[in-house]
């Protein structure tokens, strides 16, 4: 859409402008010794015929951007293009002061617009380039405008994400699925009952401690993920077996708070719970050459029907991870001999 | 009728929540518990093979869950669901269900819901609307992704591609899928209601099939339509059917 017809008050100020561009019309013709009715009789349609053609520019800008054009392209077509305007317009300006010479008034105006009009011509071509420079000068502005709403919406997104991944934490069918498990215990073996007690407050320590902290080293997270996987063995028995291979040089590593439960809790969900005879967990965390490499692998229903793109869970991992470093890290989710497997790779940088 | 003894399967994946309700039920002299099931696999062979008055059942379970259970059985146990899922299931099945028990729960809210089963039991079958409608409601899953079928006590997905075509047979009907068919208590309109109408079409008072298995329509004397199926199977297109048809794929 043109950026002046679109909005009324613009176009009102677009025509406010040629109104002293009348006026140098018609100035440049009392000059040359015009009468001062020949000029305002000329300048008034030239104004008019003027407003209208100079509107056009604004489509070639869209078309012929100035990032992906040689100078040469641009030169040649804007010159091309200006020079064609402005003839059109001096054209206007004889036929208009032909057709006005009819008038007893105005006889002398044919005679005297032929010598003009190379400065009509020129003034013309002066216009046309200063309108495509203006163009371009919205478009550009009309685009950085576009680009800071959108950054400012994406910045907007990552922090509402950010809330609901920490709010997310305390998954309250966890929670509810863990005391019922510390209720039937409390009866079949109490002590085992009050382990759970005592893993559970752990847990909900940790998480809310964690919580508060925008990024903490791997050891403590993994510490929280621990904590969880101790409760969902005592839920889940023997179908929960947890695999470690962790370096220490990786527990070192920074990363945003809370970000590896969730990864445990949806391999829990969608590898261990569906399956009737559960399965392994592993988990890997290596360094090499300054990059941190962690991994969770769990098994996988073949039977389920595969679903496309990553569910929330992992989106919002995707999206810290990517929020703590920028165009530096990786994630990589992938699926193969009945595994599930998600892969974060992102620079080791450690508490000073 | 009256009856001093009851009998009850309990179904939960993890063993310490059916421990839980074995627990309960063993205060109680006049229940005998049947079975303990760890999946619905488990479940449904018990109940069909053994048909217990009472049904203990948690519904998020791996492969087939509470729901899908309950939608396989022929004979419908008194049910109380054992969940500690959230109020959106339980507004489906609220009025059908006798009952169900958010984990953890405690023992006088076990004890009612228990007498309501007993209740339920000595009153008779009362069950409508079918538990597969149930299910389908109350599961929020929509279109569905797999139709499970109950084969003597063996439990088998059809998966919708492999689906052929499906025929009313009073209240069942009849699933067609490579070369086999299975019968599922279930109407038509009631399973139409659950697949996506994009990739199904009932075409026929009688016949539902998968808009890609058609190869063409014949017309017949009068103005009557037959589908042809890729597989050459003829099935009737009624005239709302052909309507549906020509609206579908032009």
């Amino acid at each position: 859409m043109h950026p002046i017809l679109s909005s009324r008050t613009r176009l009102l100020a677009y025509l406010l402008i040629w109104v002293p561009l009348g006026g140098l019309l018609a100035g440049l013709a009392v000059m040359q010794d015009w009468s001062r009715l020949e000029a305002l009789a000329l300048a008034a349609p030239m104004a008019m015929l003027g407003a209208g053609i100079y509107l056009s520019p604004f489509y070639l800008c869209k078309v012929v951007s100035v990032e992906n054009q040689s100078h040469r392209n641009l030169f040649i077509t804007w010159a091309l293009a200006a020079v064609t305007a402005a003839g059109l317009w001096s054209g206007a300006a004889w036929g208009v002061a032909r057709f006005l010479g009819r008038l007893e008034a105005l006889h002398a105006l044919p005679q005297r617009i032929t010598p003009a009009l190379p400065v009509v011509w020129s003034l013309g071509i002066v216009l046309y380039l200063a309108s495509a420079a203006f163009y371009y000068l919205l478009i550009a502005l009309e685009r950085a405008q576009k680009a800071e709403a959108e950054q400012l919406q994406l910045r907007m997104l990552a922090q509402e994400a950010e809330l609901k991944a920490l709010r997310a934490q305390l998954n309250p069918h966890f929670l509810f699925n863990s005391l019922n498990s510390i209720s039937a215990l409390t009866t079949v073996d109490s002590k085992r009952a009050r382990e759970m007690c005592v893993l559970l407050s752990d847990f909900l320590r940790k998480s809310l401690g964690l919580g508060e902290r925008r990024q903490v080293a791997l050891r403590e997270e993994l510490d929280l993920v621990r904590a969880y996987l101790s409760i969902e063995q005592i839920r889940f028995g023997e179908r929960l077996k947890v695999a470690w291979d962790i370096e220490p040089e990786a527990e070192n590593a920074l990363v945003p708070t809370l970000l590896l439960q969730p990864l445990v809790e949806n391999a829990i969900k969608h590898g261990i719970s569906v399956l009737p005879e559960g399965g392994e967990l592993r988990l890997h965390a290596t360094v090499l050459k300054g990059t941190v490499t962690f991994a969770v692998d769990n098994p996988s229903d073949l039977d389920a029907p595969s679903k496309p793109g990553l569910g929330l869970g992992l989106r919002q991992v995707r999206q810290r991870l990517w929020g703590r470093f920028p165009e530096r890290c990786r994630f990589d989710s992938s699926n193969s001999d009945g595994r599930h497997r998600v892969v974060l790779t992102f620079p080791l940088e450690m508490e000073s | 009728m009256s009856k001093d003894t009851f009998t009850a399967l309990v179904v939960d994946d993890e063993e310490l929540a059916r421990a839980l309700v074995v627990e309960h039920l063993r205060a109680h002299p006049e229940i005998r518990i049947l079975a303990e099931c760890a999946n619905g696999f488990e479940a449904v062979k018990a109940a069909t093979e053994q048909k217990p008055d009472l049904l203990f059942l948690d519904i998020q379970m791996p492969k087939l869950d509470g729901f899908e259970v309950l939608e396989l059985l022929e004979c419908q146990p008194a049910t109380v669901f054992i969940t500690a899922f959230d109020q959106f299931a339980i507004k489906a099945f609220e009025s059908h269900a006798v009952d169900y028990l958010l984990k953890p729960f405690s023992e006088a809210r076990f004890e009612e819901a228990l007498a309501k089963a007993k209740a339920k039991c000595l009153a008779g079958q009362i069950s409508v609307p079918h538990p597969a409608e149930l299910s389908a409601a109350a599961r929020d899953k929509w279109p569905l992704e797999r139709i499970v079928v109950r084969d003597g006590s063996k439990v088998t997905f059809i998966s919708l591609d492999k689906l052929d075509y499906v025929q009313a047979q009073d209240d069942y009907v009849e699933l067609k899928t490579e070369g086999r068919s299975y019968l599922k208590q279930q109407t038509l309109s009631s399973l139409e209601n659950q697949l996506d109408p994009q990739r199904f079409l009932r075409v026929h008072r009688s016949f539902l099939l998968p808009v890609d298995r058609l190869a063409r329509l014949e017309q017949g004397l009068t103005d009557s339509w037959t589908a042809i199926l890729r597989d050459g199977t003829k099935l009737p297109v009624s005239k709302s059917g052909y309507a549906k048809l020509k609206e579908l794929i032009g």
